[in-house]
């Protein structure tokens, strides 16, 4: 497979501070996720990937051509940006109409480009309002429906699932899937482990700006399911619940809570504890309020994988 | 498409927009006052209304409502763009950035002179009510619409580059329309010329008895060169805002 993007030593910084450093990669069609804690360079590599952003040092390359400054370039990729923006006293319609004829679309293909992209995000019945009349989640189905408009062959989207409700979020990682079938290629950021892993296996970890791992979702699904993990129970009885769990081989260690209606269990296989608790919560008909997992964000993730 | 296809649908589309946006109309509201103003002078002194009218153009409309609305206009083409995070919707179409700035700024431009042009009208309608079959006054009004055409394409290409390099462009703008343009203007010699409004003034019918209560006065230049000279002036502005549009990398988020 051909490569489509391809960055050499890519640094960015603004002012003082770093956005990305020394970042080698290729990516090939299909669906690549970016995953990384918030701030650790995501936005700014996909900026720089849009032609938003100049690069410091290095370069990146796309089919291969330099990104900024190539406006033709744009007939090819498309881009949903992180910011809730949009021309607020433009409706949806003629915001989506507004690009399409800056895309080269004659008025009869533009119309049928824009129909085409509203209704794949469920926006057509709401075409004609203005765009400050739209919820916040509208307003990320309009930026998606901005970027697939022409069908592009590449496309950048920066937390595309970022304020969509359950149903929409489904169908929208259908229609990402639906573009690596034909093909295409699609770079998808987020700080959303569970989110990427919906979408496609091949992921780059990125974090302070460097490229932390890239492979294999499974692989990087090892090393945190391997990781220590804290699980928090709420519950009548405790000590009744930490009897049962303290044989289990997944168990390190259990600390009851200060208010003596809870424990926090350490667990080295999260998955494979979360199974057990389920099974003996319903063979010992336990009663358990809550079960929250403190350590089940990325950030917890990356110090765990880089030894903080 | 055709750069000039591609301005002509930025033009179209920020035009239709900008007419309904708030700030258009406080500024039509704004340009209404000549004309409140007009009609009371009318009522009072009918024999005066001419001469006041002159002046209204001159000082109401020249020296403050068309640097005023270009400031406004001008900078925010950019700027605006920036605030609202929406350049990038722009800037990644297949559109080089020279045609969504001359787009944008054709779009100002014309919000701009529909907005003077018929503040002006009405000026004149009220002032010349009983004119109207004079050749002259036609002649006066078409002597003022000509000349803030070309104030409005100088001052508000001006602007348009401030906003393509300047965060706080509104604030130097403001500096510049009541500080360096309302007392240069009234420096002996060529220094006067290094404002806008000098030009402007050399081609109206008033502006020599302007300036009474300072030492100087404005020593008029000649229409050609004036004319010559606001043109030369907008097309450098404009050419150096598209320059610096093209070039420089505008920064939407905080976030990295």
């Amino acid at each position: 497979m051909s490569i489509v993007l391809k960055a050499e030593k890519l640094s960015k910084w603004y002012g003082n501070i770093l956005g990305i450093s020394d970042i080698n990669l290729e990516i090939k069609p299909g669906i690549t996720g970016l995953l990384g804690p918030n701030g650790a360079g995501k936005s700014t590599f996909l900026k720089l990937a849009a032609g938003q952003l100049k690069p410091k040092l290095g370069s990146l390359q796309i089919f291969g051509e330099n990104v900024f400054g190539n406006h033709r370039l744009f007939q090819r990729i498309g881009f949903c940006p992180e910011y809730d923006s949009a021309y607020m006293d433009m409706s949806g319609w003629q915001f989506i109409m507004l690009l399409a004829h800056l895309h080269g679309y004659a008025p009869c293909a533009a119309e049928a480009m824009s129909e085409k992209a509203l209704t794949e995000v469920g926006l057509v019945e709401s075409k004609d309002r203005l765009i400050k009349g739209y919820s916040f989640g509208m307003r990320q189905r309009l930026r998606l429906a901005s970027s697939i408009l022409h069908e592009p062959e590449m496309l950048m989207l920066d937390e595309p699932l970022r304020g969509i409700d359950p149903l929409w979020r489904i169908k929208i990682i259908q229609l990402i899937k639906e573009y690596e079938k034909q093909g295409r290629t699609v770079i998808v950021s987020s700080h959303i482990l569970p989110e990427i892993e919906a979408m496609t296996n091949e992921i780059v970890l990125i974090h302070q700006g460097k490229i932390f791992a890239k492979g294999d979702i499974q692989r990087i699904r090892g090393l945190i399911d391997s990781h220590p993990h804290q699980v928090s129970i709420l519950c009548p009885d405790p000590r009744r619940l930490a009897a049962r769990l303290i044989g289990n081989e997944y168990v390190l260690s259990i600390e009851f809570t200060t208010q003596g209606r809870g424990l926090t269990v350490k667990t080295n296989q999260r998955d494979h504890f979360f199974k057990a608790l389920m099974h003996l919560i319903a063979e010992d008909r336990l009663t358990v309020e809550e079960i929250t997992s403190p350590d089940d964000n990325l950030q917890a993730v990356f110090d765990y994988l880089i030894g903080k | 498409m055709k750069n000039s296809n591609l301005i002509a649908v930025i033009f179209s589309s920020f035009f239709k927009s900008g007419l309904k946006t708030a700030r258009t109309r406080v500024f039509i509201l704004l340009s209404l006052v000549p004309v409140l103003l007009m009609v009371i002078v009318r009522l009072i002194d009918a024999s005066g209304a001419p001469d006041f009218f002159s002046h209204i153009m001159l000082s109401l409309y020249f020296q403050l409502l068309i640097p005023v609305l270009a400031l406004f206009f001008g900078t925010t083409i950019v700027n605006e763009e920036l605030d609202n995070k929406t350049l990038v919707y722009l800037t990644t179409c297949p559109v080089p950035r020279r045609s969504i700035i001359l787009g944008k700024y054709l779009a100002a431009f014309m919000l701009l002179l529909t907005i003077v042009a018929s503040g002006f009208l009405l000026s004149f309608m009220a002032a010349a009510a009983n004119r109207l079959g004079q050749l002259a006054a036609w002649e006066e009004l078409g002597i003022f619409l000509g000349t803030s055409m070309l104030a409005l394409f100088c001052y508000s290409a001006l602007f348009t580059l401030a906003g393509t390099f300047m965060k706080k462009s509104i604030l130097i703008g403001l500096f510049f329309v009541f500080g360096w343009e309302s007392v240069v203007q009234y420096f002996p010699g060529v220094t006067q010329k290094f404002t806008i409004i000098h030009w402007i003034k050399s081609l109206l019918p008033v502006g020599a008895s302007q300036g009474g209560f300072l030492i100087f006065q404005l020593q008029p230049s000649p229409a050609l060169e004036s004319i010559l000279v606001l043109l030369a002036a907008g097309a450098l502005f404009l050419f150096l805002a598209v320059f610096i549009f093209e070039r420089k990398e505008y920064i939407l988020s905080d976030n990295a």
